[in-house]
């Protein structure tokens, strides 16, 4: 009895009055409301607001120079202050953390519009690590009291932030859309990623002088460590920040500056892949 | 053929259902993979197409795949089978203030939900009064959505979809929120949308609904399509299918409560029957003639017996309780084994559900000799008519002589 024929009703075609636009114009003004509202709501109902993103790194920075130079005696490169090494570092790391865990659960904690709206969902997890991205050039205000306090040098080197900020964002892209797409599936990877984050952190020559880890190459445990130190493109982002700001010099490693752009980029696309894949359940199992 | 607004083609569409949802890891660990689970169609096979301009109803039972059907559609689900094509921009609106942040004032969910059809903020701001106007919330409009009341919350959803000028509006079960006069500038606008040649979408369990308003009806039970055209019979064929599955279902219940004789003294009730218009029936439609006939059975010849039969509406609602005649059964000796009818000439009953209370009972002591306690369910339609409630009262109403209209003028 199923009725398989087409119908044919007749039409009054009528003008629609709002222009056309192009996929892209149409996806950058989505992805742009979207930041706001992830930024915004960020703020919202803290009484602090904004001051937030800058006294949590003043925080840990102290913490950190405490227990690192202060106490473990810890010398940093350039004979560098240890607290703008560290802070420095963190800037770089919140940033990187942030939107990975923000990316983590962009898909599943925005489940009513991933339900009821068809859009491109991959947008959610790019406005996440931009919510990041824009809490992070809000941060980075603190380096002026630090280059003025420190008497840090300022040089043409600096034109190299631009790339610096790119790299990490490319890399927490690609790892957060692995992650957004995982975490529909298995809701254990958030708590999972909190962990690894804190993994990550030591895994990075943020608390501590990349010297260190050369000093301690030894053994089985020192070699492991190392590889892992080497194989994390985000040592490489950090090593180069650490030079460009606190010294006032041009990137030391190249190499593995180039390295970390590339592994973003591969991650990146492996992001896509995947959650491109995933996304054809997500609107059912979020 | 001009090009279509909607084509649907062969679109099938599988779900899982879990038995085991293993979403967390150490269920994952245990259990090993993702789980147990089941998959069925929610939709096999459909294919249909919609004019630019005209309006397409789904109906159907609940489960039937309809909600499922709209939503593939609108993109949200990709269909395992099959393709969709939407020419134009589509806005779809499924749920309540499907896509509203419930921390956001209206102003700002006004602009994310522009935002997400895929339109410009500068036209957001151009239409955002009238939006505004529409959903009269004015006073409230930058208050955070949270503290909407559902009618607000749907009013400004409404709003939203119907002037953010989709070319393909998809709607799903809203119009029944909301007060009476909202409901009718709702169904003026999807009115106007439609004479500005936009396609529209609707899934509905209000049959009235779908045929005000839509041109062409489809009608989907357990992920097929089992009829599509135009909206009078195809509606006209789903009530017919929907009241023959209700009456075996009203006579099932019938069946599986037997009526048993043999209650006090051997005096019982045999046998309950409901005659309509045509014969036996549950079906009925006001102003129908009815007739209850209960058979009896008595050891002896029946004296000094009361037939009492009540009329219950589902909710509970007595219409009617009404015993025979005191005077004239009272020393009236009745065969052992007889049929006594309950006529109604014409059915003032109004749509509803309805059950018969039927007892037996002595005169003088009172007692029962048996009470069947809500038995013989029976359907009363109100069909082409506007009175709603209980039953017709036989009412009337009378207007002032009329006037010509220069006069008043």
């Amino acid at each position: 009895m199923a009725t398989k024929e087409f119908l044919a009703v007749p039409s009054a075609a009528g003008p629609a009055r709002v222009p056309p636009s192009g996929a892209f114009a149409r996806n950058r003004e989505l992805l742009a409301e979207l930041v706001r509202r992830d930024v915004r709501a960020r703020y919202r109902g803290s009484a602090l607001g904004v001051l937030w993103t800058l006294l949590n790194p003043i925080l840990f920075m102290t913490v950190y120079t405490v227990v690192f130079s202060v106490l473990l005696g810890a010398t940093y490169p350039g004979g560098v202050p240890a607290a703008a090494y560290i802070l420095t570092g963190l800037l770089v790391w919140n940033f990187f953390s942030q939107a990975v865990s923000f990316a983590t659960s962009s898909v599943l904690s925005n489940s009513g519009l991933v339900r009821k709206v068809a859009f491109p969902w991959v947008l959610l997890t790019v406005s996440a690590v931009t919510a990041a991205l824009v809490n992070y050039l809000i941060s980075l205000v603190l380096l002026v009291p630090i280059f003025i306090i420190f008497k840090l040098p300022l040089s043409l080197a600096l034109v190299m932030l631009p790339v610096l900020v790119v790299i990490p964002y490319v890399l927490a892209l690609g790892v957060g859309l692995l992650l957004a797409a995982g975490n529909v599936y298995f809701r254990d990877l958030e708590h999972l990623v909190q962990v690894g984050l804190l993994v990550w952190l030591y895994l990075t020559p943020i608390v501590y002088p990349p010297n260190l880890v050369a000093a301690h190459d030894h053994g089985l445990g020192g070699h492991i460590f190392s590889f892992f130190f080497r194989f994390n493109p985000m040592t490489w982002v950090v090593r180069a920040m650490e030079d460009v700001i606190t010294r006032g010099l041009w990137p030391l490693h190249w190499h593995g500056l180039v390295y970390a752009g590339v592994a973003a980029v591969t991650l990146l696309g492996c992001g896509v892949v995947v959650f491109h894949r995933a996304r054809r359940r997500f609107a059912e199992e979020v | 053929m001009p090009a279509a607004a909607i084509e649907v083609r062969s679109l099938r569409k599988r779900f899982r259902i879990y038995h085991q949802r293993n979403q967390t890891l150490k269920q994952t660990l245990v259990h090993r993979g993702r789980g147990m689970y089941e998959e069925f169609w929610a939709v096999r096979d459909v294919t249909f197409r919609v004019e630019p301009g005209s309006t397409l109803g789904i109906i159907g039972a609940n489960g039937s795949g309809k909600s499922t059907l709209l939503k593939c559609v609108a993109g949200i689900l990709i269909p395992d089978a099959g393709s969709v094509k939407v020419r134009g921009r589509l806005a779809a609106l499924l749920e309540i203030g499907s896509g509203f942040h419930p921390e956001y004032s209206g102003r700002e969910n006004i602009f994310l939900n522009g935002a997400l059809l895929g339109l410009p903020r500068r036209y957001i701001r151009s239409v955002f009064d009238e939006i505004v106007a529409f959903s009269e919330l004015d006073r409230f409009i930058d208050n955070p959505v949270k503290t909407y009341s559902s009618g607000q919350y749907m009013r400004l959803g409404f709003s939203i979809a119907v002037h953010l000028d989709p070319d393909v509006l998809l709607i799903d079960e809203v119009l029944a929120v909301g007060d009476q006069s909202f409901q009718q500038r709702c169904l003026d606008r999807i009115d106007q949308l439609k004479a500005q040649g936009r396609t529209i979408v609707f899934v509905s369990h209000g049959l009235g609904a779908v045929k005000d308003l839509c041109d062409t009806a489809l009608w989907m039970d357990h992920g097929d399509a089992l009829a599509l055209g135009p909206t009078e019979r195809v509606v006209g064929e789903y009530v017919a299918a929907v009241n023959a599955h209700e009456a075996v279902r009203l006579e099932q219940e019938m069946a599986a409560r037997p009526v048993l004789p043999g209650g006090r003294a051997g005096v019982g009730i045999t046998e309950i029957a409901l005659v309509g218009r045509d014969g036996p029936t549950a079906l009925f439609e006001t102003g129908d003639p009815f007739e209850l006939r209960i058979a009896y059975s008595a050891p002896g010849p029946l004296r000094g017996a009361r037939f009492y039969v009540s009329v219950v509406r589902e909710d509970g609602v007595v219409a009617l309780s009404v015993p025979t005649d005191d005077s004239r059964l009272r020393d009236r000796v009745l065969p052992p084994r007889g049929t006594v009818r309950l006529s109604i000439p014409a059915l003032p009953l109004l749509e509803g559900l309805f059950r018969l209370t039927i007892g037996i009972a002595e005169i003088g002591t009172g007692e029962w000799y048996t009470l069947l306690d809500r038995i013989a369910p029976f359907r009363v339609h109100t069909r082409d008519r506007e009175e709603r409630g209980v039953a017709l009262l036989g009412q009337r109403w009378s207007l002032p002589e009329p006037v010509d209209s220069w006069l008043s003028a």
